[in-house]
């Protein structure tokens, strides 16, 4: 009974999180119809993946024909901070063996962060908010996917420039400071040059790499500790 | 079916990246946190750059939608309202260039 009453706790406090979703969702079903995807596979994506930049990244490339493994690595690049939020959590909550798995696949920055701020403690309310993240991703896709079939000339619209403009949206609430500002414009510089010798996704692995290991060097011994998971994890959401 | 194969490597390294934290109990080093800090504004950024300049012979006005977006983003810290007003000011400067 106590599951219960801590699950609907967890679904009501990521409703203020809905409104973020909600266009993200949008904006990357218009972008997977536009790249050629079917309305199965665009709504693939959102039930097996479940990782908003990443899914907007792989229907990029999806797109210009990128080869499989450079998808593959840049949704690994892009996902790879949930080892964060994992260790943390884990520590937070108990979670028996069968649970474990179950809270992974449904974990997302945002659920860290509703379950981080809200100070509770159980499996339910853990699955509550990611459960109700899941769901609204999952039907404000198939809103857009319908929408976006709709569309009938994106070429003729300019509709590819909502990528990079989504990618720009969520980058600038995460450039706080002058490393980050560095970090920021050397990576889309490199990736900017690289794009024009390498196939599509091999420039963001080498820029993800390349712009991470200078942002770690630049900040030795002055971050430290202060790199806030949590506040990682709002500004990502 | 490279769709498929292709989203089933999504998924392996997605759910693995989840689980691994949530199974584990190590301290990852110093380092490495703050690496893992720097990576989505590294890849954000690897995002924006290439295709901003599109197909079209439109890169001026593409940029200046972007500085829109930027600005729209940096103001409202709202991802919905900063992609259409980027969008708006770019359908109006088609509009409006020869």
């Amino acid at each position: 009974m106590d599951g219960v009453v801590g699950f609907r706790r967890g679904v009501w406090a990521m409703a203020p999180l809905w409104l973020g979703v909600v266009p993200f969702a949008l904006v990357y079903a218009v972008l997977a119809r536009d790249a050629g995807l079917s309305l199965l596979e665009t709504q693939a994506l959102s039930a097996l993946v479940f990782a908003g930049s990443a899914q907007v990244s792989a229907v990029g490339l999806f797109g210009s024909g990128a080869a499989a493994l450079g998808i593959v690595s840049t949704t690994f690049l892009l996902n790879v901070r949930h080892v964060l939020y994992g260790l943390s959590l884990g520590r937070r909550i108990p979670l028996s063996r069968r649970q474990r798995p179950v809270a992974a696949y449904f974990l997302t920055d945002e659920a860290f962060g509703v379950v981080a701020a809200s100070g509770e403690r159980t499996f339910a309310f853990l699955l509550g908010a990611e459960l109700s993240l899941f769901g609204m991703w999952n039907l404000a896709t198939l809103g857009g996917a319908i929408a976006g079939s709709a569309i009938t000339d994106p070429a003729e619209l300019g509709i590819d420039l909502v990528f990079p403009l989504a990618f720009l949206a969520l980058l600038v609430p995460l450039v706080r400071t002058r490393v980050e500002l560095l970090v920021a414009a050397t990576s889309g510089a490199i990736a900017y040059v690289a794009a024009r010798g390498l196939p599509g996704g091999l420039p963001i692995l080498l820029t993800g790499v390349v712009g991470s290991l200078l942002g770690a060097t630049l900040t030795n011994g002055r971050l430290g500790e202060d790199v806030d998971v949590e506040d990682a994890a709002r500004e990502v959401a | 079916m490279t769709f498929w194969l292709t989203v089933a490597g999504m998924v392996a390294v997605t759910f693995g990246s989840r689980y691994a934290g949530l199974a584990s109990r190590f301290e990852l080093p110093d380092f490495w946190v703050r690496c893992l800090h720097f990576v989505p504004i590294a890849v954000f950024a690897a995002l924006v750059t290439p295709s901003l300049e599109g197909g079209l012979g439109e890169r001026e006005i593409r940029v200046a939608a972007a500085c829109v977006t930027g600005l729209a983003a940096w103001r409202t810290r709202n991802l919905g309202v900063a992609i259409v007003a980027g969008m708006l000011a770019f359908w109006a400067l088609r509009w409006v260039s020869p």
